[in-house]
């Protein structure tokens, strides 16, 4: 695979990054270690994330803590708290592959870390530095055979979203970089074949010269876009209708079937009820599923994060500002059941059914003294 | 030697005040967080952030921004050492008000470039800098036209430019030349930055707009349905803006241990960089007190307030002092040590409101602002 991706097909010279790999990204990793700090630096040991191979570990998820300090937090699967590995700053989703056990995790945007463990314990965890003129938008996901991590990453002075490769096997080494076809692209998650790579690009810019402020809110452009996974081509974008503009589409996953499912976060009036959640397939329109109104309202115009519960067909969203989590069946789109949850903010698909995690420290049936962060990443194949 | 005290004296402050202490371990017990759920209790706070702050704050910089084009058009026609100075003096007051009210990244301003047409920075590849050079040079006089502008590069449109034609290379030719094309094309930037100023004041100000909105969250609001989401956005706007200070007005010249690009500071070229700093925080600063957000807190935590209030004036002592020639700010150990106190308050100050204020008033510890991720 790795030696398999070709040139971008792009207007703009792709960036493969031949001459400036070997001297930018230690540079990189030097000021980013000076930056973070010798006390953290000191916990990236090997067994600094031996948490993560107890056989009880099934969920990570990013958080921070009393104090202000951030983390990794290792949890079970009633979410017990097993252990926590240290960060430096705020992360935000997480991408795990199964075939190797490499869990990484992403700065929140427009942050420029992330961080490798493996799950065996095995080595030190790697740290990657953004690339010069990017910074991580949060999200990214592993090829099947783990050997390729793609990561979200914005290309700021250009404006466009990115998916930076990364070698697995050559010490996370960034080996080029392939357009989203769009702009403001956050979650990112490749088909169960490895061929296809789907960018939720949320269409809003953001610049880090402006910190986290959204820039073209009265001119967004949303869009998903399916991508070849070998060679970066356009497949398929989607974008939204003219009157669905302000519909930012910011997270995905994928279902059994290989159909995608996607949560939106609404930019435009707060009275208005637009539809938060679809799905669609390659060569297929996008589908949006017709809440009933009380639904859409509960999810305060704002789904942080969708997940599909494979065995079970079901699909879970959270809203933060809603409060609410709420189950589809994922053959009809109808709602099975609705839950307050006080900021609501992860959801993975557990043995059961969905762990849900809060911004109050709530996990599943357990509660801890941290502020869980937005993702919940399942340490194993999709449940 | 008393020099040397007086600045240590908040340096050491401010250090000290970096270590978090959670409001429980210093008054014993949780704050009771406010029902955010009560339309009365979050009312009277809105009412003021929007009324007594954010509406007077784009009136006044309106008022400076269009005095400004008054006092740079008048020195165009009649170039002396003193209608320089009245234009100097209308350029502070004006880049003053818009610092205090540029705190506020939402709403009007970011719409229709706005913000990016009143301060285009940081100019981080000199566009900015060099699109107003080859403006200068080519002296097109559809350039000295203030109503052609909005459809010019916003680089060419707001207070970068302008300084550039009052400060930059080559301004000391403005005294000698009445009406010259440099100059009348600094009256048709100023009198661009007073139009912005003016769509922002009236977008405030209009009935039925924003600023009822943001008074009266509800079901059919069109920008907050409850309290809750209108308390989280203003207290955003603090975090957001304490975040910009550190990292985006000062971070982007000088970081410690790091190599300084003096150039890289806003508002060097006329020396305003410290003064437009000190009233991003006076801003921030306002919008606590004067928008009663300390009344959204339980009364038994209300040092959680008088803490915040703390580090806001220990920013605002120093920030005033320090050289503002910024070359020999980052350069002189004395005042090196200024700016490093500024970044570990400015560091203090966002822990503060996120943490401690959105902890307090039950926001989530301040964790999110569910703005998109």
């Amino acid at each position: 695979m790795a030696s398999g991706f070709h040139a971008i097909p792009d207007a703009k010279p792709p960036r493969t990054f031949a001459g400036i790999a070997h001297a930018s990204p230690l540079l990189d990793r030097r000021a980013f270690l000076r930056m973070a700090g010798a006390a953290w630096a000191a916990t990236l040991a090997p067994g600094g994330a031996r948490a993560l191979s107890r056989t009880d570990a099934v969920f990570a998820s990013g958080f921070r803590d009393r104090a202000g300090s951030f983390g990794l937090a290792v949890l079970a699967e009633d979410g017990t708290l097993i252990d926590r590995i240290a960060l430096p700053a705020r992360s935000h989703g997480m991408a795990f592959s199964p075939a190797t056990g490499h869990l990484v995790a992403f700065a929140r945007r427009p942050g420029t870390f992330a961080l490798v463990v493996d799950q065996g314990g095995a080595g030190a965890p790697v740290t990657l530095a953004a690339a010069e003129g990017r910074h991580f938008f949060g999200h990214g996901c592993f090829s099947p055979d783990g050997r390729l991590l793609y990561a979200s990453e914005n290309d700021f002075d250009a404006n466009r979203g990115m998916i930076g490769l990364y070698d697995a096997r050559d010490g996370y080494r960034r080996i080029g970089e392939y357009p989203t076809w769009g702009i403001g692209t956050h979650d990112l998650a490749v088909s169960d074949d490895g061929r296809m790579l789907i960018a939720a690009n949320g269409g809003i810019e953001t610049h880090p010269d402006f910190g986290r402020t959204k820039l073209n809110l009265d001119h967004m452009e949303p869009s998903l876009a399916l991508i070849d996974a070998a060679t970066g081509a356009l497949i398929e974008r989607h974008g939204l209708p003219a009157k669905l503009n302000r519909l930012s589409t910011r997270h995905v996953d994928l279902d059994a079937k290989g159909r995608i499912w996607f949560a939106c976060q609404y930019e435009g009036p707060r009275n208005d009820l637009p539809p938060l959640v679809g799905r669609f397939a390659r060569g297929e329109a996008l589908h949006f599923v017709d809440l009933p109104e009380e639904t859409t309202a509960g999810l305060a115009n704002y789904v942080g994060a969708i997940a599909v519960n494979r065995r079970e067909g079901l699909v879970g969203l959270t809203s933060p500002k809603g409060g609410r989590a709420v189950i589809l069946d994922a053959a009809s789109g109808r709602v099975l059941r609705e839950e307050a949850v006080a900021d609501a903010a992860g959801i993975a698909a557990a043995a059961r059914d969905f762990a849900v995690s809060s911004y109050g420290g709530r996990f599943a049936e357990s509660r801890a003294d941290v502020a869980f962060d937005q993702h919940i990443q399942r340490l194993g194949r999709p449940a | 030697m008393l020099t040397r005290l007086r600045l240590l004296i908040p340096l050491m402050a401010g250090l000290l005040l970096s270590v978090p202490m959670p409001a429980a371990a210093q008054e014993g017990g949780t704050p009771e967080p406010p029902d955010l759920g009560d339309a009365t209790v979050v009312a009277d706070v809105m009412e003021k952030a929007v009324d007594d702050v954010i509406r007077p704050g784009y009136r006044a910089f309106h008022a400076s921004a269009e005095r400004l084009a008054e006092t740079v058009g008048a020195f165009c026609e009649a170039p002396s050492a003193e209608s320089r100075a009245a234009a100097e003096t209308a350029f502070r007051t004006a880049i003053a008000d818009w610092s205090r009210i540029e705190i506020v990244r939402v709403g009007p301003v970011i719409e229709g470039n706005r913000f990016e047409r009143i301060l285009f920075y940081p100019d981080r590849k000199s566009t900015g800098l060099k699109q107003v050079q080859a403006l200068l040079q080519r002296k097109d006089e559809a350039d000295a036209d203030a109503g052609a502008l909005p459809r010019k590069s916003v680089a060419v449109q707001g207070f970068g430019a302008l300084e550039f034609v009052l400060y930059g290379t080559g301004a000391e030719t403005l005294v000698g030349e009445p009406e010259s094309f440099r100059c009348r094309y600094g009256a048709a930037v100023a009198a661009n930055i007073a139009a912005v100023a003016g769509e922002l004041a009236a977008a405030w100000d209009a009935p039925g707009g924003i600023a009822e909105a943001w008074k009266h969250p509800g079901p059919d609001n069109p920008v907050f349905r409850t309290g809750r989401e209108a308390v989280t956005e203003l207290l955003g706007i603090l975090v957001h803006g304490a975040e910009a200070v550190r990292d985006q007005r000062i971070e982007t010249f000088y970081r410690h241990g790091g190599t300084a690009r003096p150039k890289s500071a806003i508002y060097w070229r006329s020396g305003n960089t410290w003064l437009s700093i000190d009233a991003n925080i006076e801003g921030l600063a306002t919008l606590f007190d004067k928008g009663g957000m300390a009344e959204l807190i339980d009364p038994d935590f209300i040092s959680i307030a008088g803490n915040i209030d703390f580090v806001a004036k220990s920013l605002r002592r120093v920030a005033p002092t320090v050289d503002p020639d910024i070359e020999r700010a980052v350069s002189t150990p004395e005042e090196q040590q200024k700016i490093a106190f500024l970044l570990v308050n400015a560091r203090d100050l966002v822990l503060r409101l996120d943490t401690e204020y959105g902890g307090a008033i039950g926001l989530g510890a301040g964790f999110s602002f569910a703005d998109g991720d």
